[in-house]
């Protein structure tokens, strides 16, 4: 099927009713928690997790991607109004958004921001489109020693790219794969660090990781700060159109902001959170005014809130065409459709293409749903904001729980939750990212079963491994961009006899 | 504290990782077993949480800790031990009261007045109660009543 024909296909699976429904739902939801500061979408796809398995995959997949691109739309609201991010992609976006609300031009940083992020929404599924086929033809020929590299490769870039110290991420790596390999060994059948656990044996899930993490860590987060009032800047209808200049202004932004996030989406990482910086610095460079950029700059709010949408497409494309998830995010995406007995990977998009074309065009659909939802009605989703938080606060820890022990009806879930979200707590307050954590608890089983099939395939010899072609150049270029640039920052810095002291900034 | 407290003890979780680890079988390189793996995970633990650890003990990450204050710990601390209280008690009392009580006490705790607490955990519990239990088929424990 080619990419047209492919997607009027897709069209005919997306408008099906359910599948409307499901990404409405998907992309208010999305909206909500986008807003909603403290509660991000991760959380929010892991509590809905359960409550797709009665669906069909597709629909499974278009409503819980709907609220991973739909929290970037709502995001943005929170940081230009409220002066904090609604979630972590809109951190940059505050900087001269909130700025422009001082000066009394909200409306029109709202309008950039989701025709920005609009416009990057449907390049980015273009992409998608192109790039997913494009690699699964490539894929078709990896064997298990390919895989194993691109795993590794992942995590190594990860753990580069997830900001903090990446000593850190690789702590964090080392735990996730360590807790991949508890319960039964799928090769062997043996039981592994079960303790007799019956339940422990089938492993430890995903989502109540994911839930305390993303969820119960977050709520305890904010209830250190108890009962907060929140200061909201009102914008009126009339106000959200912006200036003919405004418009030209954003124009260059938004494109390049696309492309930006796009590229960043494809690569493991934190990909929406680093395309924000990456566009703010590139259009801060490109201004001619860049001692501007601050004092509310338009340039500032286009470019970033394109690339963050930009990037939660492109990342799309490994999960879709390789069936391997760079980030928490499209983990959960992975785990919706494994537990339908669909393996995401090279053949899916032909063998099961109204999975792929249907969740493709759903994000046309979804984008444009997004636009209609954020601008005209972008006063009903602000007064979400004046729900007192400490109850909402409660209510989430409470559907953390209940949905933790809904997912297999199990007590042992209930304390992986309560464990992971104290200690995703203390990671938050030691500026710790856990994302390298989750990935690795994902990717773990996969890189031990590539491992023991290249293995068995070379004859033990780990050289072989390293030297078929393809397995060798990709575990080369993470090796170049894990050691490259602190390599040459050692080689410029000449202070070879101390050890070069670590930022704590994504720019590392 | 916590910046030290962390690393020691994945540093401890990493070592019995590793003495459970090796004595799983290894298997040979050509026919990888069922521990030769989680060996090889388990040393990179180790030696990344040793490295964590020593550097936390230097003081080289010893910053960026923001201090809290006294109420805000409690809210915190109130809120854990509300979760594994719940955890605790879901078996024996059942979900709806667990469910009641959870809401309540957290919510009190985190500054709303008795009168909201109590509406909200009656209002939470009967509701999730109601969509889990009766509609998703959930098997909730119902307690003892």
């Amino acid at each position: 099927m080619g990419p047209l024909e492919g997607l009027a296909y897709g069209f005919s699976v997306a408008l099906m009713p359910t599948n409307l429904f499901a990404c409405f739902v998907g992309v208010l939801v999305g909206t909500i928690v986008g807003v909603l500061p403290g509660i991000g979408p991760v959380g929010a796809m892991a509590l809905l997790l359960p409550s797709t398995f009665a669906m069909h995959p597709a629909t499974a997949l278009i409503m819980l991607a709907g609220i991973y691109y739909g929290a970037m739309y709502g995001g943005s609201t929170t940081s230009i109004l409220v002066n904090v991010p609604g979630e972590a992609g809109s951190v940059v976006t505050l900087l001269d958004g909130y700025q422009m609300t001082r000066r009394g031009r909200a409306g029109a940083a709202l309008t950039v921001a989701a025709v920005g992020s609009f416009v990057a929404g449907t390049v980015g599924v273009i992409g998608i489109m192109l790039a997913a086929g494009w690699l699964a033809d490539v894929a078709i020929q990896f064997g298990p020693p390919e895989y194993f590299a691109i795993t590794l490769a992942g995590l190594l870039l990860l753990s580069r790219l997830s900001g903090g110290s990446i000593l850190n991420a690789f702590v964090m790596v080392a735990l996730g794969l360590a807790l991949g390999t508890v319960g039964m060994d799928s090769i062997s059948a043996l039981r592994r660090f079960t303790f007799g656990s019956v339940q422990l044996a089938q492993g430890i899930e995903l989502v109540p990781v994911i839930m305390g993490i993303y969820g119960v860590a977050e709520v305890l987060l904010l209830a250190e700060e108890g009962i907060a009032k929140t200061q909201i800047a009102k914008v009126k209808l009339r106000e959200l159109l912006p200036t003919r200049e405004e418009w030209r202004r954003s124009t260059m932004p938004i494109a390049r902001g696309s492309v930006v996030g796009f590229l960043t989406g494809l690569v493991p990482g934190p990909a929406a959170v680093l395309s924000t910086f990456i566009s703010y610095t590139l259009e801060k460079k490109m201004s001619k005014t860049p001692e501007k950029f601050g004092t509310g700059m338009i340039e500032g709010v286009a470019g970033p809130e394109a690339s963050n949408n930009g990037a939660t497409a492109g990342a799309m494309v490994p999960l879709l065409s390789l069936g391997i998830p760079f980030s928490p995010a499209t983990a959960i995406l992975l785990g919706a459709l494994v537990v339908h007995g669909l393996q995401p990977g090279p053949l899916m998009i032909s063998q099961r293409p109204e999975v792929f074309w249907g969740f493709v065009a759903s994000m046309y659909i979804g984008n444009l749903m997004l636009l209609i939802l954020n601008l005209p009605l972008v006063g009903l989703f602000v007064s979400v904001l004046r729900l007192p938080q400490h109850i909402l606060a409660t209510l989430v820890l409470l559907l953390c729980l209940v949905g933790a022990f809904s997912l297999s009806n199990s007590f042992l879930d209930l304390w992986v939750l309560v464990v992971f979200g104290v200690f995703g707590y203390a990671l938050r307050k030691l500026s710790v990212d856990p994302s390298p954590l989750v990935v690795a608890l994902v990717l773990g089983p996969m890189m031990e079963k590539t491992l023991r099939q290249a293995l068995f395939l070379t004859q033990g010899s780990v050289i072989d491994l390293v030297a078929r072609p393809l397995s060798g150049t990709i575990v080369f270029l993470a090796a170049a961009a894990l050691f490259g640039p602190p390599l040459v920052r050692l080689a410029r810095s000449k202070r070879f006899a101390k050890p070069i002291p670590r930022g704590s900034s994504a720019s590392d | 504290m916590l910046a030290r407290a962390v690393p020691l003890v994945l540093l401890i979780v990493a070592a019995v990782y590793l003495t459970l680890a090796v004595r799983l079988p290894f298997g040979t390189a050509a026919r990888p077993g069922a521990g030769f793996y989680p060996v090889i995970v388990a040393v990179f633990a180790v030696v990344v949480a040793l490295a964590a650890t020593a550097s936390a003990f230097r003081g080289m990450r010893s910053a960026a800790v923001v201090q809290l204050d006294h109420a805000s710990r409690r809210r915190v601390l109130i809120s854990v031990a509300a979760l594994v209280a719940f955890c605790l008690a879901l078996p024996w009392v059942g979900y709806p009261a667990a469910a009641f009580a959870f809401v309540a006490v957290v919510l009190r705790y985190l500054g709303a007045r008795w009168t909201t607490a109590l509406i909200t955990g009656v209002l939470s519990s009967a509701g999730s109660y109601g969509i889990f239990a009766a509609l998703l088929d959930v098997p909730l424990p119902r307690g003892p009543w």
